[in-house]
């Protein structure tokens, strides 16, 4: 065994200290949200939930929070099968017809640099378009903004996925007689399939995340997101933190399952393709 | 023939509506930023007269613009280099094979699968200064109170934190993924001719991790650089303008006092920030590709 892979006391602190510090923040959002309010501004910490509650999540709940819950889920989704669509039309265009003036290479280089660009650059001018054509304070609004962040994402990934593909399927269904949307449809789309499932995880995570958008765009409390009904809490209610914290861990939830769920299907997925 | 040309004709339709998007939601705001950089324009007010490089020459001037730059510079290398350290510390340490592995690099991942504005939530009341946990734990040391959001002198420090215990584990992931790549047979060479672990590491793990390494540097700095929701959601600029961050600048200068002018010349600032940065790395990992 080489010196890297030897593991002896000082690894197994180290291990220990590393997994601490990772848990413990996590540990404190899970065990403040189960505390009374009064127990929450005591002068001394308690370690755990002495009164165990519920009364956060119900708190909250009564408060609203399922409306701000739907508006990010909406968001999200559609945001996600946006980006997927156009991405997937796009990335097939771009991988098998050659544009003139190197478009190919011009359009999939620019799409990365928009990943640099900082989104408040972005802000300004989208601002003043938006209020124009009536696109601020919608929700429709925010998923088409949230393609600044989703479609150069889905677009690189599922440009990978459709160049992978052998050409000899479409070049037979072609011989076959088979029109140009058919092959898209019935040989294409399935082929990449489990891809653009794959691809779906970040792109949800990203717009159910997003802050910056939408804090400039909304401002309507119905049309709130998750992430800024977040951010009200902490600057009104200083120290509501039983609510602060139920509210992050309903707003985290939905994505662990997600993601678990879609890498649990992209396993067993897999795994049939072989058989 | 004709069927050539109908064939072309519907590449150019699937390709148009993801080449719109892109189009509007990219070209247009980046030109549209340089334009306007270059106009007083005020959006409430309606006004806008052409200024030239007038805008870009004031807010160089003015000593909360540059408070942001340096404070932006400071959050983004510190925190760069600190999570790119620990996240090749880290990928050394969970080299190998041992008990319970699987568990612990999916609860190191775990960080970054939070919303940020979760951890903000969690590091806001952690960092409380009568009530957080944080202060105390101090206390029971023995140690004073540290006002950790709310003095001038540690704020942005703390920020740096908050950044760090999300990101780390993303350079985690990119540097080990470089070296769980390398043959294993390598490190055992190594050994069998008798380097030690930081030999081994100085001289063979590093010199073949520096990609890795500099992609890291690449994406966290270019990251970190546009902080925004942090600085809003713990400190929003303060105490004073201590975490006062460019993204911070331009959001105030555009959306609360509707300075477009002001607010896309220095955009039109981070941008060639941006723009150096990236081309410094990005030369450098090709230079290592040749």
């Amino acid at each position: 065994m080489s010196s890297l892979a030897r593991k002896g006391v000082v690894f197994w602190i180290l291990l220990a200290v590393v997994v601490l510090l990772v848990l413990a923040p996590i540990y404190w959002i899970v065990a403040t949200s189960f505390k009374t309010p009064t127990e929450n501004i005591l002068p001394e910490p308690t370690l755990y939930p002495h009164v165990f509650t519920l009364r956060n999540y119900v708190q909250v709940i009564e408060a609203g929070i399922l409306r701000n819950f739907i508006n990010s889920l909406f968001v999200a989704i559609t945001a996600t099968v946006v980006s997927l669509v156009l991405s997937f039309l796009a990335a097939y265009a771009l991988g098998r017809h050659r544009f003139p003036l190197g478009l190919n290479s011009v359009f999939l280089v620019w799409v990365l640099v928009v990943k640099i660009l900082p989104p408040i650059v972005l802000a300004i001018p989208l601002y003043t378009l938006f209020t124009r054509v009536g696109l601020i304070n919608s929700l429709w609004g925010l998923i088409i903004v949230y393609q600044v962040y989703t479609l150069p994402y889905c677009l690189w990934i599922v440009f990978g996925f459709i160049k992978a593909l052998p050409v000899e399927f479409e070049e037979a269904a072609t011989i076959d007689g088979a029109s140009r949307t058919r092959i898209l449809l019935s040989i294409v789309l399935p082929l990449t399939g489990g891809g653009l499932v794959a691809t779906s995880i970040f792109s949800v995570i990203i717009a159910w995340n997003e802050f910056l958008f939408a804090l400039l765009f909304i401002r309507t409390p119905a049309l709130l997101t998750l992430p800024l009904k977040i951010v009200n809490f902490i600057g009104e209610y200083e120290t509501l933190w039983g609510e602060l914290m139920a509210v992050g861990i309903l707003a985290t939830l939905p994505i662990l399952l997600f993601s678990g769920y879609v890498y649990k299907r992209l396993t067993t997925g897999f795994s049939m393709g072989l058989r | 023939m004709i069927r050539q040309q109908r064939g072309n004709l519907f590449y150019y339709v699937i390709f148009l509506p993801a080449f719109l998007v892109i189009l509007f939601l990219t070209i247009y705001p980046v030109f549209s930023v340089l334009l306007n950089s270059l106009f007083r324009y005020n959006f409430l007010a309606g006004e806008r007269s052409f200024l030239g490089i007038g805008n870009f020459l004031r807010i160089i001037g003015e000593q909360m613009f540059r408070k942001a730059f340096l404070n932006t510079l400071i959050f983004s290398f510190s925190a760069t280099l600190v999570e790119a350290s620990l996240g090749v510390f880290l990928a050394l340490l969970f080299y190998g094979n041992y008990a319970g592995k699987r568990l612990t690099m999916i609860t190191i991942i775990f960080p970054m699968m939070l919303s940020t504005m979760v951890i903000c939530a969690i590091w806001k009341t952690m960092y409380h200064y009568e009530i957080g946990i944080l202060n105390h734990l101090l206390t029971s040391l023995g140690v004073p109170r540290m006002g950790w959001l709310i003095s001038k002198r540690m704020a942005l420090f703390s920020v740096i934190i908050v950044d760090v215990w999300q990101w780390t584990p993303f350079a985690f992931i990119i540097v080990q993924a470089g070296l769980n790549s390398m043959p294993r047979e390598l490190f055992e060479a190594a050994s069998i001719d008798g380097a030690g672990y930081l030999s081994t590491v100085f001289y063979i793990v590093f010199p073949i991790l520096a990609n890795q390494i500099l992609l890291v540097f690449l994406l966290r700095t270019i990251d970190t650089f546009r902080i925004f929701d942090k600085v809003y959601a713990l400190t929003q600029g303060g105490p004073g303008n201590a975490t006062e961050t460019v993204s911070y600048f331009i959001y105030r200068e555009g959306f609360s006092f509707f300075n477009l002018g002001r607010a896309s010349a220095a955009a039109v600032y981070t941008l060639i920030v941006i723009a150096l940065i990236a081309s410094f790395y990005i030369r450098n990992i090709l230079k290592k590709e040749i």
